[in-house]
């Protein structure tokens, strides 16, 4: 088990929301992946946008940014934007 | 814990020892747990249908139901939800029933079979993998029956409140009716069977435990963590299988299944397809109804009237059974109604994910007027499927 990194993390209401968001990163040159929403962000099952955000306050909000920008330009709905140690 | 592999594999053993103690204690052979079944049993019991040998309480449903909704409580991630396309989900839930039955099991009998041995649900895996594949396809191109909304409290303790209700007038009175013979005659002893299932409950809530779910994930962004669990429990059941001289390798010869390869494939690719689409399999749609989805429990509802109308109407699958003095020697499988029906189901089933689909595609093409949350490493924000 790796040590735990800051991620900016994306959650959706549908399924759907979230495979959008995954076209959406790939498009706007995001560093993540979509992968399992994490256990303790919900008792869903669904999926989130994890965002890689290390190397401090800066490297935060550069991630928090461009994980906005792509969900306002594509229009995706997202439920919640956190960041979270995983 | 469960936020870690380790975690989730442990999950899975622990789950795979509740299931060797079940079927220890009598549950049916190669049928330690099975959801299908147990609601059919249920069903059964409750005259929704008359097929005598399958007829009983089954405390394990009220113990999986309960067990999410307690440990959910406890853990605050209960939620009563309700919004998603209910009426789609009481067909998805239906139509997973029916090909349930027609395999003779749900995924987690599936892979109970398969780790004794059972060739016929290794070939039905083959429909199941089909299925969560094709569902998965249609999540690809934007399939959804909506958002869940959060609603009163109370409603998400309905079918929890239900069920304890039910278990309680099993135990107490003789209103329900017991099988004699037959697999709804085979049970563990009620209070070993509830706690079991409060833990396999409790377990599966916290792990999220879901068979289809798994292979989505492995299809949609290749990760493999919810097949850990169902690794765990498979690798438990070998080897009870092994310590109790149960483990058989074979098409012929096993308990409750029959070798018609292309029902027991398309009767386990209904079940993939209609987990997917609605967003767990039969299991996990008791453990989303414990933990408040009104949406799980209308799911679960389709499931229950779905079991009545495969026993009442000849739909589901017969097991294969050798010949004896008396009788002539079964092939089993479905009868021609029940063969009709399934695949019947399977075109519903495309039909709602097609219908779906284009409601999303009608909805991307709205103006974007998106407001995405600020930033918020507080507080946790939940998340639907």
């Amino acid at each position: 088990m790796g040590k735990a990194m800051p991620h900016v993390v994306a959650t959706f209401y549908t399924t759907t929301a979230a495979l959008a968001m995954q076209r959406a990163g790939a498009r706007h040159g995001l560093r993540g992946r979509l992968a399992p929403i994490p256990r303790q962000l919900s008792a869903g099952c669904g999926f989130a946008w994890r965002e890689p955000a290390a190397g401090g306050e800066e490297a935060v909000a550069a991630a928090a940014d461009a994980v906005r920008t792509a969900l306002e330009v594509e229009g995706i709905e997202a439920e919640g934007v956190v960041l979270l140690d995983l | 814990m469960f936020t870690q592999k380790k975690g989730l594999a442990l999950a899975g053993l622990v789950v795979g020892v509740g299931l060797a103690i079940l079927a220890f204690l009598g549950n049916p052979p190669n049928m330690a747990m099975c959801a299908a079944c147990f609601i059919r049993d249920m069903a059964g019991s409750l005259k929704l249908h008359t097929a005598a040998p399958v007829q009983y309480f089954r405390p394990e449903i009220v113990g999986l139901v309960v067990g999410s909704f307690l440990i959910a409580v406890a853990t605050r991630e209960y939620r009563s939800t309700a919004g998603s396309s209910p009426m789609t989900r009481f067909v998805l839930g239906f139509i997973m029933m029916i090909g349930a039955l027609v395999f003779l099991g749900c995924p987690l009998r599936m892979v109970i079979r398969m780790a004794a041995g059972d060739l016929n649900a290794w070939v039905g895996l083959i429909g199941f993998v089909l299925g969560v594949g094709t569902g998965a396809l249609f999540l690809k191109r934007g399939f959804s029956l909506g958002r869940e909304y959060d609603t009163n409290k109370a409603a998400g303790a309905v079918l929890p409140i239900l069920l304890i209700a039910g278990l309680v007038i099993s135990i107490a009175t003789a209103a329900f009716v017991v099988s004699e013979t037959g697999p709804g005659s085979k049970h563990a002893p009620w209070l070993a069977a509830l706690v079991v299932a409060l833990v396999v409950g409790a377990l599966a809530q916290k792990a999220r435990i879901c068979f289809a779910s798994g292979l989505r994930n492995a299809f949609l962004v290749r990760d493999f963590e919810m097949l850990l669990p169902i690794a765990g429990m498979f690798v438990v059941m070998v080897i009870y299988n092994l310590a109790t001289g149960s483990f058989k390798l074979s098409f012929d010869g096993q308990p409750i299944a029959h070798s018609q390869h292309l029902w027991n494939i398309l009767g386990l690719y209904a079940v993939g397809l209609g987990a997917v689409l609605a967003g767990g399999c039969p299991l996990r749609q008791m453990i989303l109804a414990g933990q408040g989805s009104c949406d799980g429990a209308v799911t679960f509802l389709g499931m229950l009237v779905g079991a009545a109308f495969a026993h009442n109407f000849g739909l589901a699958g017969a097991a294969a059974a050798a010949a004896t003095a008396e009788t002539a020697a079964v092939a089993g499988g479905p009868a021609f109604a029940g063969q009709v029906v399934l695949v019947c189901g399977i075109v519903v089933l495309l039909v709602i994910g097609a219908a779906n689909v284009r409601r999303q595609k009608a909805a991307a093409s709205a103006p974007a007027a998106t407001k995405v949350p600020a930033l918020d490493a507080d507080e946790a924000a939940p998340a639907a499927n």
